[in-house]
């Protein structure tokens, strides 16, 4: 019998049976939108971390002088370290391998005012070279460049979210903020930096569109340490030519540095590109159990349509009883029913695929899940639905073929 | 000779014990003739029918069709055999419920590999032979008992077997309607089908032109009817 009759007969007996195929459907269904569901929030999750370690940089290094307490900080300057510096800034240039560039940045926190309105930030000084090393850009006006850093200039460039709290609707380039004692002039306003809010390392622990960004020379001239013992700088960005140099360049740098601080451990070492490999192993085992519950749901979907189809089966004997005494050999019954398992579960697959997709949409757009569908889970998740039909279908219809034709064209 | 059967043995087992429903069966049939093969409950008329209409295969025995030996034949063979050889009527009509007239019809013709095309235009003709032509799009629930029955009679036609095979045609039908399809038998038969029509009742079974009796699964007179 041909392949399109096959089909013919298979589609007319579930439409026959709309309720009943639906109902075996249902697991399909169930199964297939789940998978594609998880699948898409892994998915979402890894190019979320992806973006956040690119926005750090994946071929930089970062070095962060640690977060001290009064106690430890006196026994540390006791030992003769004295913090990060721009001597250890100095050093990495010269001696550590492939490095491109470094960005040396002091830190303070401190509170902004403008007008009536003011708002807690931490105020940043940086090089020129700062927005290129980490990706960053501006949204209006220009970023702190070399002759408001050579001349020590008083201005400032301020993140997205502090220049709206200050600014509301008003235009903040060229306006004056004042910040301790000194007033600034707003040259730049960042653009937002939504995905990186939260905490990496000890990296930005905090809401970096609050930060205002200063020439590093204007930060030491004008500003007070927050304390006589700070260090001289917060952080040192340093950016490797290519990923492949950042293992060896990383540990030359951490060498120079404690030399530099007298084996004092002040400070630490942050590699963007190591968490990111490191999140992405955690992930996989996360999203194989992710996808693995998703599968089982389809294999349980699959026992649904062989228990309906074994049931199917038995009420159908007669029919097939008929089909055997005018000329349809077993394999005619097996390859029917096989169809029709076939078909039911295409058919759930493509209702499945709809729903997983809706799912997935209205999980992005309801919760703050961010999911992403790569077409392969939809192509994964189908085609392991046509398997688990063909599978399943498969014991029920070799029960059908099997049946004795003069026992079930008699059978009541 | 179109069926030749010759020392057939068939035995069941009926749980532990083995039961021998036919023995010692032997009988010709000719092309073109109309037999009744009758017999009470339990003769083994049932069980010659199933070995005549290929559902089954003798034990014992030697059952030549057409020259073929159908007892040597593989279950896939046993399906083409039933498919071009053995047209079936059913006491019961045994249709497809939820299909047309028309796609009953078509149903061996798909089996035998017949085109979509030539597939329709045969199973109307075979309707149509049968007087209903323009009932075909009907299903069995929405025909009368003698029309389901002509169906089925069309359906066993559409293929040209070599012997038509009935097995109480008249059973589940009053005795009007009984004698239409009887009648439609006999067109038949004189258009040149072999017929054999299985049943209990002797005047269903005055229809044939021979009469094979058996009892206790062996043959107790085969004579031509006067």
């Amino acid at each position: 019998m041909q392949f399109e009759e096959n089909i013919r007969v298979a589609l007319r007996g579930l439409i026959e049976h709309k309720f009943r195929s639906f109902l075996t459907m249902l697991g399909i269904i169930f199964g297939v939108a789940s998978v594609i569901a998880m699948l898409s929030i892994g998915e979402g999750a890894k190019r979320e971390a992806i973006a956040k370690y690119q926005e750090l940089g994946v071929t930089n290094i970062i070095v962060r002088d640690k977060n001290l307490s009064g106690a430890e900080l006196e026994e540390v300057r006791a030992k003769f370290s004295q913090g990060l510096s721009l001597a250890d800034a100095n050093a990495i240039r010269e001696i550590v391998p492939g490095v491109e560039k470094v960005a040396p940045q002091a830190e303070k926190k401190t509170e902004v005012k403008f007008a009536d309105k003011s708002s807690n930030s931490t105020l940043i000084g940086i090089t020129p070279d700062f927005i290129d090393i980490l990706n960053y850009e501006t949204g209006k006006g220009i970023f702190i460049d070399d002759q408001h850093y050579n001349n020590g200039m008083k201005v400032c460039v301020l993140g997205a979210s502090i220049a709206r709290t200050l600014f509301q609707s008003r235009e903040p380039v060229g306006e004056m903020v004042k910040i301790d004692d000194q007033w600034l002039e707003v040259v730049g306003v960042m653009k937002s930096k939504a995905l990186f809010t939260e905490t990496v390392g000890e990296l930005a622990s905090r809401d970096l569109n609050n930060d205002v960004y200063i020439p590093l020379s204007t930060f030491h001239k004008r500003f007070e340490p927050e304390n006589e013992l700070a260090s001289e700088l917060k952080q040192l960005t340093v950016k490797i030519e290519s990923s492949e140099k950042l293992m060896v360049a990383a540990s030359v740098l951490e060498e120079i540095i404690k030399r530099h601080h007298y084996n004092n451990e002040d400070f630490s070492i942050v590699i963007p590109y190591e968490l990111l490999k490191q999140e992405e192993k955690e992930r996989r085992i996360y999203n194989i159990l992710l996808g693995a519950i998703a599968a089982i749901s389809l294999i349980v979907g699959g026992i649904g349509i062989m228990n309906i189809m074994l049931a199917t089966v038995m009420e159908r004997t007669r029919e097939i009883g008929i089909r055997r005494a005018i000329g349809a050999r077993k394999a005619d019954i097996m390859s029917q029913f096989v169809t029709e398992a076939v078909a039911i579960s295409i058919t759930g697959g493509i209702i499945g695929v709809i729903l997983g997709v809706m799912l997935s949409l209205g999980i992005t757009l309801f919760t703050d899940v961010t999911t992403f569908i790569r077409l392969y889970s939809v192509f994964i998740a189908f085609g392991f639905s046509v398997i688990v039909g063909i599978s399943f279908g498969y014991l029920p219809a070799k029960s059908a073929a099997n049946l004795k034709p003069i026992e079930s064209i008699r059978y009541e | 000779m179109l069926i030749e059967i010759k020392d057939l043995q068939k035995n069941y087992l009926m749980g532990e014990i083995e039961v021998t429903a036919l023995k010692n069966v032997s009988l010709q049939i000719r092309k073109n003739e109309y037999v009744a093969i009758m017999g009470p409950s339990g003769s083994g008329k049932s069980t010659l029918m199933n070995i005549l209409g290929c559902l089954d295969t003798p034990t014992m025995g030697e059952y030549l069709f057409n020259n073929v030996d159908v007892s040597s034949l593989t279950d896939d063979e046993l399906s083409a055999m039933r498919n071009r050889e053995i047209g079936f009527i059913f006491q019961t009509f045994n249709l497809l419920p939820k299909m047309s007239s028309l796609h009953n019809v078509e149903l061996p013709l798909m089996y035998g590999g017949v085109d979509k095309h030539a597939r329709k235009e045969r199973a109307e003709r075979a309707l149509q032979r049968v007087g209903l032509a323009e009932r075909m799009h009907h299903k069995p629930s929405e025909l009368s008992g003698g029309q389901r029955q002509r169906v089925a009679v069309a359906r066993a036609l559409v293929t040209n077997p070599g012997i038509l095979l009935a097995d109480e045609p008249t059973g589940a039908l009053d005795s009007k309607t009984g004698e239409e399809i009887m009648a439609l038998f006999d067109e038949l038969h004189n258009e040149g089908n072999t017929i054999i029509v299985i049943t209990h009742e002797k005047e269903i079974a005055e229809y044939a032109h021979r009469t094979i009796f058996l009892k206790d699964g062996m043959i107790f007179s085969d004579a031509p009817n006067k």
